[in-house]
């Protein structure tokens, strides 16, 4: 598996936005590798960049974001070094995006294989009509709905049907990589796991990589096999998810607080405890480690330096109390 | 407070009584729907009940009719021993001092071109009138309560210039300006980030807790109704299906729609396919017969198609709508 070309790199990513008091950094010397047939789970908060991480591997940043820092590499290939022509073939072709709001995604006023078909014409131009409405028949079958709503409208589906669809037209050609970005939040908790459920049976019958967007840590922790922690633009800590569990403490203080903050169905009495203070705003970013306001364990240093990801004990933490050279400066950790 | 509401305290009747609620409204095409279809409960003192549903259920229907936002169609409400049925006027802004509503959306309850001490000003005086000086340190006593310290400068702050999080707060500590003692939260964390859900419940609590409300939570979320619910209500299409002691419902469901919505829930134990038969939205209309969760019910025979079950008493508060309760 480790001498095989990684689906995603994602090497020393920065994305700032522009605006009126300055360039606001959203995402800051970001490192991630998806291997083949993987699922990567990103986990963060409003403003913790993750969303524009994602858009940026799509080469999607629109308007005032821009990428300041590194490359993007997918199958090997500089994403951002493809001509517009070869961008529109790879996009759909090697990879795509699931988005939250399947009802933004989705034309009114358009049916269901009309959508389908225009992404097999689009991106596959010399695929015949006739093919393309015969696969965009399999699609329907592929996500388990019925042929008849080939001809229905968005309007006339539920959401999670919608979002079915806007999934199998993620998958239409075969991408080697998918990009989720919180594609079941919007929809009712039942649906939702017959939703990831599908997904996971995909992905195994498929064999293409995930990367999944989303808040809910434990929805996240369940379905990918490691998860990546942002807070402030920066990645805090990348883990494989059976260790994310409050039994193990060798996690960053945010991904600790993060597990500690929401209420849990099978635990017995465990107090929830929120993280004090807000998300940080990314205009007036505090120095060293941004979490350093908010965190139980900061010392002099967090104020000052900002911590890099080092291993420790088979994860990734950004954090300072795991740097032998400045562990002195915790008098009071264990 | 008047010897009559000492009364009623010492009589240990619950706050909140409802019976045989049901609400109707008509379809374009002339359809009726039921989205609140024969509902009871009672919410004690200084009790939390959680109700529990996906969309469709009713839930939060069920919370517009508690405060008389909308006017049920059938039924009986009474709270604090006052029948708020068909109350209006003069007797509906009396209520309002009794009950309150958190909203979801924070940002959406607050007037964005007043500060947060003129959020709290005008209930407080209007409430309890007194000198501006009195007046002011009630808002003080609001803002501390909620957790919005330091005071003086949260005082003058407007909504945009308040986290998510505060601005929950402050829309919590305007609905204690009128002293109310009995809250409905509507989804009060759903909107805000996963750090700052916890201070959120946590507040909730002590204020349960310290002040005694009563607090009808209205929730998609099993885990955070397990956590602040004394109870637990679960809806499906309107009617309810179990009620239960939290923590029993969550360890003991008896229902299979609520086994359904546990087994969905991330973070539960359960694996592998989910005990359902199919996936439909639920019907609500008038028409409609037996067990509204028939339709999707692995369980379900033909009685079930045919005929509502009653909800049985199974032990320790334990109530549950179905015709197979044997496993």
């Amino acid at each position: 598996m480790s001498n095989q070309q990684p689906v995603l790199e994602i090497r020393d990513v920065s994305i700032a936005y522009e605006t009126a008091v300055g360039p606001v950094q959203a995402v800051s010397h970001v490192n991630l590798t998806l291997d083949e047939n993987s699922i990567v789970g990103l986990v963060g908060e409003s403003g913790s960049g993750k969303s524009t991480l994602a858009n940026a591997v799509m080469r999607l940043l629109r308007g005032a974001a821009r990428l300041t820092s590194g490359q993007i590499l997918v199958k090997g290939q500089d994403v951002y070094a493809l001509s517009p022509q070869e961008l529109r073939r790879f996009r759909w072709n090697v990879m795509s995006m699931v988005f939250q709001s399947a009802m933004t995604v989705l034309n009114p006023v358009m049916t269901v294989e009309q959508q389908m078909i225009d992404v097999f014409r689009s991106h596959r131009p010399e695929m015949s009509v006739r093919e393309a409405h015969q696969r965009s028949l399999e699609l329907l079958d592929m996500v388990r709905i019925d042929r008849r709503h080939a001809r229905s409208y968005p309007h006339e589906l539920s959401g999670g049907m919608k979002q079915r669809i806007v999934i199998a037209i993620a998958l239409a050609l075969e991408p080697s990589l998918v990009i989720m970005d919180e594609p079941t939040t919007a929809l009712d908790v039942v649906v939702q796991r017959s939703i990831l459920d599908q997904i996971k049976e995909l992905q195994k019958e498929r064999r293409f990589a995930i990367l999944f967007i989303s808040h809910d840590f434990s929805l996240v922790s369940e379905l990918a096999s490691r998860v990546a922690i942002m807070y402030a633009g920066r990645l805090v800590e990348v883990a494989d998810s059976q260790g994310l569990t409050l039994a193990d403490p060798l996690h960053h203080p945010y991904t600790l607080g993060l597990m500690r903050a929401i209420p849990h169905l099978s635990a017995e009495d465990v107090e929830i405890e929120g993280i004090p203070g807000n998300p940080p705003n990314l205009v007036e970013l505090p120095t060293g480690c941004a979490y350093h306001p908010r965190c139980p364990s900061a010392s002099a240093v967090c104020e000052r330096e900002v911590p890099t990801l080092r291993q420790v004990g088979g994860r990734a933490i950004a954090c300072h109390i795991f740097d032998p050279e400045k562990r002195g400066e915790f008098a009071h950790v264990s | 407070m008047s010897l009559n509401h000492l009364a009623q305290e010492s009589s240990g009747a619950p706050l909140v009584q409802v019976e045989h609620l049901a609400m109707r409204f008509r379809l374009r095409g002339g359809q009726w729907i039921r989205p609140v279809d024969d509902v009871s409960f009672t919410i004690d003192r200084g009790e939390v009940l959680a109700l529990v549903g996906e969309s469709g259920s009713g839930k939060t229907t069920i919370g517009r009719l508690l405060l008389r936002i909308l006017e049920p169609s059938a039924g009986r409400m009474v709270v604090d021993g006052r029948d708020i049925t068909h109350i209006r006027g003069r007797q509906l802004a009396e209520y309002r001092r009794v009950a309150q509503m958190i909203f979801q959306d924070p940002f959406a309850s607050l007037n964005p071109v007043k500060t947060a001490e003129d959020h709290l000003l005008f209930p407080v005086r209007k409430h309890r009138g007194g000198r501006p000086a009195e007046v002011s340190a009630v808002v003080d006593d609001l803002l501390t309560r909620v957790g919005l310290t330091p005071v003086a400068e949260t005082r003058r702050k407007y909504p945009h210039e308040l986290s998510g999080g505060q601005r929950q707060r402050l829309a919590i500590a305007r609905t204690l300006a009128v002293e109310p003692r009995f809250l409905v939260a509507d989804e009060p964390i759903s909107m805000l980030d996963v750090s700052i859900r916890a201070g959120i419940l946590k507040l909730l609590n002590e204020l349960k807790r310290e002040l005694g409300l009563s607090f009808l939570y209205i929730t998609h979320d099993l885990a955070s109704a397990r956590y602040f619910g004394d109870r637990i209500m679960v809806l499906y299409a309107g009617k309810v299906m179990e009620t239960a002691p939290a923590r029993e419902l969550v360890a003991h469901p008896r229902h299979p729609y609520t086994r359904l919505l546990l087994a969905a829930t991330p973070g539960s134990s359960h694996q592998g396919a989910l005990p359902e038969t199919a996936n439909i939205p639920p019907n609500l209309s008038e028409s409609r017969q037996g067990c509204p969760f028939a339709p999707r019910c692995p369980l379900a025979t033909e009685i079930c198609h045919e005929t509502m079950p009653a909800a049985e008493d199974v032990g320790s508060g334990h109530r549950v709508a179905c015709h197979h309760l044997e496993a």
